[in-house]
């Protein structure tokens, strides 16, 4: 039940999914630990393998090798499907079903059901229970959506691109919802998306997929302190490769731009600035593209 | 396990609803036109008539006597049409619809596996399916046996009664609603997963009844009778409408070398030719359970090994 490693959220070693046998690989050698009670953001480009691994922790996919745990237990076996919520990309729901039929069946579906807390996700939202899912705006069905996954008072929530469709008002109402229940609960949430500024307020650990594989699994507040904007004359960009970590940079005219992993004092004349977390993730995001080279070595994921 | 009956409980009620209400209406029109079959029987109108393929006419009018067996036909065409009818409507769409409103990614990310997705819904439209057809197979066979094998009424090898009544129903129906699942998890689409699950069931319904006319699976008895002596009477035997004559080394020809009944002409051409013997190939009566449990075997064992399939693709598919 609870091994050694019960107190982590996520544990991948050596994942790799791919969805066809001899299609391109979705996923492949990751390796990654995200501690538990964390709200996690999962970063990367469209087709990184964000969903794939969302799936993958869910239980609905199985990994092609390697090996993914979560809360400790394998996905998708009763241990876990008691314990981990999922929300996919597309919430779907049944249209014809009424509101109050869609929570009736959470609860008949689940071993643990939490009534008040989902009926209230959903009144708060001012959704009449008698409506029928169909006819409900897609900010309303994923409010429901979200009041089923929550219902069952999951340990990790893993919810892929939930926001895209809600108000902004509404988006701060869930995400401090959200936020609550990781505090008053111990929760764990991942979650994707493409919003990094709303990331930058509610996240404490970064995920970031490039191609498949991962890129950065490191605590939020680390990350900042060790990064830095570097701007300074072009002719300094060599001392910086030898020393510490190019994310990425930009040369305009005589000036360099620089986004690095800080690994010991700077050298040199540099103008420095301290990055926010949507500085750095979009940084790793454009590493690699065409125009902007990739990291001059490899980051070291943070276990 | 609980959580998961309920839901496909849930989802099938209007099916199951709509079955049940058939049934009813089926068993009504049985009752009706089988009371008024009675009375024509007890009406004394056909104790005359003799058992056998001919038809016995009044004797006052000499118009022949017929029961009124339409209405029971159209039972026997609706059990025919079983298969097809619980395919599309009920097979193709349990897993089908979940598979294209995406809502098995829901229900799975609930307290519920893979299995037991599957087996609630599966189990519990199985037993209704089994319910259903067995007991329309059932109101067919008390209907039709005050009529079953009777010149005035309704033989045992009219299509209506050797595929529309029996055992073979509801195997046929479980096969149908086996068919109609698969195609629901491998199509997308519900309305692709219902088009393909007609042509499949269309086409096996009308392969069996292909296989019945040509006694591909039930092969016919050939009776032989001696010289010219009078052939055994068909009576209720389904002919082949192979009939012949036999040499003395055994060979079989086709009839209209000798087209005579019988009497000198015959006695003359059978011996010009060398024939010692006629005969003439059919199915007896009691080939009526040699045809329902072939079928039965056939059609129960597609069931299975489509049940199969979809298990195994289960894990890969969903």
């Amino acid at each position: 039940m609870t091994g050694p490693d019960a107190s982590t959220a996520l544990c991948a070693t050596g994942l790799a999914f791919r969805y066809r046998r001899r299609g391109n690989w979705a996923l492949r050698d990751c390796e990654f630990t995200v501690p538990g009670g964390r709200i996690t953001a999962l970063v990367g480009r469209n087709g990184a393998g964000k969903s794939t691994l969302l799936h993958l922790a869910g239980g609905l996919l199985r990994p092609t090798s390697g090996q993914l745990r979560v809360l400790g237990a394998v996905p998708g076996t009763a241990q876990a499907r008691a314990r981990v919520a999922l929300l996919t990309q597309d919430k779907p729901l049944y249209p014809r079903s009424t509101v109050a039929d869609t929570l009736l069946l959470g609860e008949k579906l689940n071993s643990t059901w939490d009534r008040p807390s989902a009926e209230r996700i959903v009144r708060e939202g001012d959704i009449p229970l008698h409506a029928r899912v169909g006819e409900l705006s897609p900010g309303r069905r994923t409010r429901v959506a979200l009041a089923l996954a929550l219902g069952k008072r999951p340990e990790l929530l893993l919810l892929d691109e939930p926001l895209a469709d809600l108000d902004p008002v509404a988006r701060g109402e869930i995400m401090a919802q959200l936020m609550t229940e990781v505090i008053e609960r111990g929760m764990s949430i991942m979650l994707s998306s493409h919003v990094l500024p709303e990331l930058e307020e509610t996240c404490d650990w970064v995920l970031v997929l490039r191609d498949g594989r991962v890129e950065l699994s490191e605590d939020v507040e680390e990350l900042r302190a060790s990064h830095a904007v570097l701007t300074g004359p072009a002719g300094q960009a060599d001392i910086l490769a030898g020393a510490h970590t190019v994310v990425r940079s930009r040369t305009g005219g005589r000036q360099l731009t620089a986004l690095i992993r800080q690994r010991g004092p700077l050298r040199g004349d540099w103008h420095v600035q301290r990055p926010g977390l949507q500085d750095i993730l979009l940084g790793y995001l454009q590493a690699g593209e065409p125009g902007h080279p990739a990291p001059a070595e490899r980051t070291e994921t943070a276990a | 396990m609980k959580g998961s009956l309920w839901l496909a409980w849930r989802q099938q009620r209007v099916p199951a609803g709509i079955g049940a209400a058939a049934l009813v209406v089926a068993a009504a029109v049985a009752a009706y036109y089988r009371s008024g079959m009675l009375e024509a029987l007890h009406s004394g109108l056909f104790d005359h008539c003799e058992p056998g393929p001919l038809y016995c006419t009044r004797s006052d009018t000499g118009l022949p006597l017929l029961l009124d067996v339409e209405p029971l036909k159209y039972l026997g065409a609706l059990n025919i049409a079983l298969p097809v009818l619980i395919g599309v409507f009920w097979g193709a769409p349990l897993l089908g619809r979940d598979r294209e409103l995406g809502t098995h990614r829901m229900i799975l990310s609930q307290g519920v596996s893979r299995g037991q997705w599957f087996a609630s819904r599966f189990a519990l439209a199985a037993m209704t399916t089994i319910a259903f057809s067995g007991l329309l197979a059932g109101v067919f066979a008390w209907w039709w046996r005050p009529a079953a094998d009777r010149s005035y009424g309704l033989f045992w090898y009219d299509n209506t009664a050797l595929s529309g009544s029996g055992p073979r129903v509801v195997a046929a129906a479980l096969f149908g609603l086996a068919a109609g699942t698969l195609l629901g998890l491998l199509a997308r689409r519900v309305l692709a997963a219902m088009v393909l699950t007609l042509l499949v069931t269309g086409a096996v319904t009308l392969l069996l009844e292909w296989t019945h006319r040509a006694r591909l699976l039930v092969p016919p008895h050939t009776y032989v009778s001696a010289g010219i002596t009078p052939k055994p009477p068909m009576g209720e035997k389904w002919s082949t409408g192979h009939y012949g004559l036999i040499t003395a080394t055994g060979r079989h020809d086709d009839v209209l070398t000798c087209p005579f009944p019988s009497g000198a002409e015959l006695k003359q051409c059978m011996a010009a030719h060398g024939y010692v013997a006629r005969f003439y190939e059919a199915n007896p009566a009691g080939d009526y359970w040699t045809f329902q449990w072939t079928d039965t075997a056939v059609l129960g064992s597609l069931a299975v090994l489509l049940t199969v399939v979809t298990v195994l693709l289960l894990r890969r598919r969903v």
